[in-house]
């Protein structure tokens, strides 16, 4: 299908181009039975191949620029092709490459090295070894002009050397927004610089928020400094306290991207335990890697199941972020599923992150399938990660062929300790004395106690640097963030609100909490009808010596105390006859209300 | 009577208007004495959010009549140069917002984000085609389009690339104000707050959200990986105010302000406020009100219905004005319903009372009443004559729309119209005060109604 269309513009081209057939190779694509007309000896320098049906071919020598199938249609990779040859059964026909990388495909910290803007039709010469520089002669598309311009070349070292050239692409690729390489009338030849480029049409416009017209304030004292540095967003110069489930992921994702293979990985652990962090850490620790040329180069792409309308957007999410196509759900699939079944020449391994991947459970589970199952292709060259909250995820939710695909490689983070959690907050204060010791680790051990939560640590160390801040007359003079100040974080943030919001609530709300209580303990249940509280109310009021409320009054108190929960109740069209629930406990009521009549 | 200013003569039509007004619906004032120190203390934390806008975070405010507290705190922010300039307000709320996607829509709108890009996922037809003059009908199909326009899952990667894109220093900080904050938690997979708690804790856009709701345990719909984003500040506005500054709080809502034009008048009415104020049944009233609720919106409900009294004629409140506004207040709904029942319809509701006591609130169906009334009639009615039974059931159906009887069964299509079982939707202690009321009831229908046993 994808073919169709190149060996439509091959023929146009050889149609326009009769000049070039002086001709050792006559190629074309292999959806037509083929002959050899050649062998032998010959093999290597004269190999024939003709169309039956077809009357136009084209050729390609040695020596030539070509163009060879890409992920996708409209991006072929470019080469030069070095020699053809025969495998050993004859059936097959090779050909010995050596690939260019067009602008699109230099990765962007390479092209800082260059130190120039390169024009957009260059193409690049490429040392890396992570390629296989054998190709099926069937995958050429076509020739492509390639000028030398007469710019010096610029070496650039650490990888790989720039040359810079100028691909012309012959009359018959399709003229694309998304290929830069321009369509030329056949003759005279034309510097395709000189062509003036199609304003191109804004499909891939990026969005941003208005930038600010007052520079962001730098933090001012050492409190605000503790501040900045807390923030979950800031990023520490360490993961501490993870090292070795850093260091299990770090040689997993190596090992698969070394050997080429695939593999995945299931990553469990309550919120707030750095489970994103310490991937993204790896990512970045084997991005540096490779920089160095110690592994070969590998794409990272990140998709999250919370980020994304439908389990189904996956495939979009992850065929854009591959290749920059914006497509619909299914096609996204079969192109991903072509492209991790498919041999294709100069691949290099995908790292695929899947944050929270409960959220991707569909009734086929045929997302989670694909995504496990494309790790196990031959050429699929894919590892995944996926994270989720709960450990036994696989066992709970994934029918067998999917759990058995994700496979046993499996590591759960475990919450943190308060060691831990204040080894965090001391990292991340290595220069800002911001803090008493015994404050951080009253922090860090209730935090321990409840969750284990990191984020909610830092956020309450955040809190107290405020409070602490406020607390003193003048902000610059306020020092050390102390207990006091971290008991009153703490305060504001676990206590619980509604014995508060009980002690001031209105006199016949907490009549009618009573009333409640009282009618509660006569029925020897928990719940009651709002009739029968409301003649205990009465009774209540009667003994209080207050005026009795009416029942349209009596029916908004409850209304009341049921928006804010401090009861539940049915819905209001029932009356008279919804049922009543306490939403917190009776004692509770009780020691409010006493502590409001002492 | 009112000497109107010179040169605003036009718009003081109505005087008595511009009074309600200045005394009821100015916001700024009434949210200023309203709270004091709730305020400060709220106004201190989200200065502090502001003044942290570089940084992002999350904020939680509980409690019923924050909307108006937040604003006033808004506003007198936004009056700070530096700030207005440099922070995107975005308000949403859970009642128009009802999904993400709605949701969505609306927070690019108000980031004007649809007009930076002619992308095709929130492109504007409308204007580049009002531009071009185009007949009506195009204009409205282009809306048309335009509304459907860009799917759901493109909308949400379009937004959050956005703020993706931006980071702390250059970035103009966005702050997300949540109405109705706990009916967000009700969208599917929570979707939308996970994003932009997540986004408020990252490295991305400088953002911070503001949630407001009434109830107390909203943090338990949060879901667990979105409560963990939550920062876990809440400010719980519960009004623990006592009743001398309920009063004075009444006082400072119904007196004019300073700068008031008319100063003769202005005076007067003050007076007449301060005088109001210390009578002993206008503080009975309001302590009445005052033990039922707290809130403010009551007490301007109330105090609303007084001022409305006041006319050119009578320029002051006077304490009957008031007493009149809390017994409208505080009527029974039903009570006033019963009033209007013809007295067959009343004779039905008393047969269902009797019926009440001798099953204990079991439902029950119009026959039943029926034989109930009609024991009624022959034992000891002397002045109401017999009613033929589809007149009997024309006044029951019409006790049933009324709402004062409940049908019962959910499959109301099946069973016949008599047997039907329903409930009384009405106290004793309801239909007891409405017979006192009622106009010319006859003796012998007052004595069934208080007889033990039909």
């Amino acid at each position: 299908m994808a073919l169709s269309k190149f060996q439509h513009s091959v023929i146009t081209y050889i149609c326009l181009e009769p000049r070039q057939q002086r001709c050792s190779f006559i190629l074309c694509s292999t959806r037509f039975p083929m002959e050899t007309m050649f062998d032998g000896l010959f093999l290597s320098r004269y190999l024939n191949m003709s169309v039956e049906g077809q009357e136009a071919v084209t050729t390609v020598t040695p020596g030539q620029y070509i163009l060879i199938e890409g992920n996708d249609d409209d991006n072929p990779f470019v080469a030069k092709l070095l020699k053809f040859f025969g495998d050993e059964s004859h059936k097959q026909k090779k050909a010995l490459v050596q690939w260019f990388l067009r602008l699109s495909e230099v990765p962007q910290n390479k092209m800082l090295l260059l130190g120039r803007s390169p024009h957009p039709q260059e193409i690049f010469y490429y040392l890396g070894r992570a390629c296989d520089d054998e190709i099926n002669a069937e995958s050429i598309l076509g020739t492509v002009h390639v000028r030398q311009d007469n710019s010096p070349a610029s070496v650039v070292p650490v990888y790989s050397s720039f040359f810079p050239f100028c691909p012309e692409l012959r009359k018959g690729l399709r003229n694309s927004v998304c290929f830069p390489i321009q369509a030329t009338p056949s003759t005279p030849r034309t510097p395709c610089h000189a062509t003036p480029s199609t304003p191109r049409t804004p499909r891939h416009a990026t969005p941003s928020i208005p930038s600010r017209t007052v520079p962001a304030r730098q933090p001012g004292n050492i409190l605000e400094e503790a501040r900045a540095r807390l923030h979950v967003s800031s990023v520490p110069e360490s993961l501490p306290c993870r090292e070795q489930e850093f260091q299990d992921i770090y040689d997993f994702v190596e090992s698969k991207v070394m050997d080429g293979t695939g593999g995945c990985m299931y990553i469990s652990g309550v919120p707030g335990t750095g489970k994103t962090a310490t991937i993204h850490e790896v990512i970045r620790c084997l991005q540096h890697a490779s920089d160095m040329d110690e592994i070969p180069t590998f794409r990272f792409i990140e998709i999250n199941g919370m980020k994304m309308t439908d389990p189904h957007q996956a495939y979009v999410q992850i065929l854009q972020k591959l290749t920059g196509q914006k497509v619909t759900a299914d096609h996204a699939a079969a192109l991903l599923e072509k492209r991790f079944s498919n041999p294709t020449p100069k691949k290099e391994t995908t790292v695929l992150l899947v944050d929270e991947l409960d959220l991707l459970w569909t009734r086929k589970q045929n997302v989670m399938y694909n995504l496990f199952d494309w790790p196990t292709r031959r050429h699929a060259r894919l590892v995944v990660l996926t994270i989720a909250n709960t450990m036994d995820l696989p066992e709970r939710i994934m029918i067998n062929r999917v759990a058995s695909r994700l496979g046993l490689t499996r590591m759960s983070f475990q919450p943190y300790s308060f060691k831990q959690l204040q080894q965090i907050i001391t990292s991340r204060l290595i220069k800002v004395k911001a803090f008493d010791e015994d404050a951080m680790q009253l922090v860090s051990r209730k935090v321990a106690a409840l969750s284990g939560d990191a984020r909610r640590c830092l956020d309450i160390c955040r809190r107290a640097t405020e409070i602490c801040e406020h607390s003193a007359s003048h902000p610059s003079s306020a020092g050390l963030v102390r207990m006091s100040h971290v008991m009153e974080a703490l305060d504001e943030m676990f206590s619980s609100s509604y014995i508060t919001a009980i002690r001031c609530a209105s006199l016949q709300e907490q009549l009618f909490l009573r009333a409640v209580i009282a009618e509660f303990r006569q029925l020897g249940l928990e719940e009651a009808i709002f009739q029968q509280v409301f003649v205990q109310h009465q009774a209540l009021s009667r003994v209080e010596g207050l005026q009795p409320i009416s029942v349209s009054e009596g029916l908004a108190v409850c209304q009341r105390l049921g928006a804010c929960r401090l009861l539940l109740l049915e819905a209001s069209h029932l009356d008279m006859l919804q049922r009543v629930r306490l939403n917190v406990s009776q004692d509770d009521v009780l020691y409010a209300l006493k502590a409001v009549r002492d | 009577m009112f000497q109107t200013p010179a040169g605003a003569a036009e718009e003081d039509s109505c005087p008595m208007e511009r009074v309600i007004l200045y005394s009821l619906l100015e916001p700024r004032g009434s949210g200023k004495t309203m709270y004091g120190m709730l305020q400060r203390i709220a106004l201190s934390q989200i200065c502090l959010l502001y003044s942290q806008l570089l940084l992002s975070s999350s904020c939680m405010l509980t409690f019923f009549c924050f909307l108006q507290l937040l604003n006033c705190i808004l506003r007198e922010l936004l009056e700070v140069k530096d700030i207005n300039k440099n922070v995107l307000p975005v308000h949403l709320n859970g009642l128009l917002q009802t999904d993400d996607r709605i949701a969505l829509k609306e927070i690019t709108r108000q980031l004007n984000l649809e007009n930076v890009v002619g992308d095709k996922v929130f492109v504007s037809v409308y204007r580049s085609y009002a531009v071009c003059f185009v007949p009506l009908q195009f204009i409205a199909c282009s809306l048309f389009y335009c509304s459907f326009q860009g799917s759901f899952a493109e909308n949400l990667a379009f937004l959050l690339e956005a703020l993706k894109k931006g980071d702390r220093s250059s970035s103009r900080p966005v702050l997300f104000i949540l109405d109705e904050f706990d009916l967000f938690a009700h969208h599917k997979n929570q979707t939308l707050l996970y994003n932009l708690l997540d986004v408020s804790q990252s490295a991305q856009a400088p953002i911070a959200v503001i949630g407001l709701t009434c109830r107390l345990d909203v943090l338990e719909l949060l879901e667990k990986r979105v409560k963990s984003r939550f920062s876990h500040r809440q400010i719980h506005l519960l009004s623990s105010l006592s009743f001398i500054q309920y009063l004075d709080n009444v006082r400072s809502q119904l007196s004019l302000p300073q700068d008031f034009p008319d100063t003769k008048f202005h005076d007067e009415w003050n007076d007449g406020i301060k005088t109001l104020c210390e009578d002993q049944l206008v503080v009975d009233v309001l302590q009445r009100h005052y033990s039922s609720s707290k809130d403010f919106r009551s007490l301007h409900l109330l105090l609303m219905l007084a001022l409305s009294r006041v006319s050119a004629s009578k320029p002051a409140i006077k304490p009957t004005d008031l007493l009149e506004a809390s017994r409208v207040c505080m009527v029974d709904s039903k009570a006033n319903i019963l009033h209007g029942l013809s007295i067959l319809e009343l004779c039905l509701i008393i047969a269902m009372k009797h019926l009440n006591d001798i099953y204990e609130g079991e439902p029950f169906n119009f026959q039943m009443v029926h034989n109930e009334f009609k024991k009624f009639l022959q034992r000891k009615s002397h002045s109401i004559h017999n009613f033929d039974k589809p007149v009997v059931i024309k006044a029951f159906e019409h006790l049933q729309q009324l709402e004062l009887i409940k049908s019962m069964d959910s499959s109301t299509a099946k069973i016949q119209k008599e047997y039907q079982l329903v409930k009384l939707m009405l106290d004793h202690s309801q239909i007891m005060e409405a017979l006192q009321k009622y106009p010319q009831c006859p003796t012998d229908v007052k004595q069934w109604a208080m007889s033990a046993f039909g």
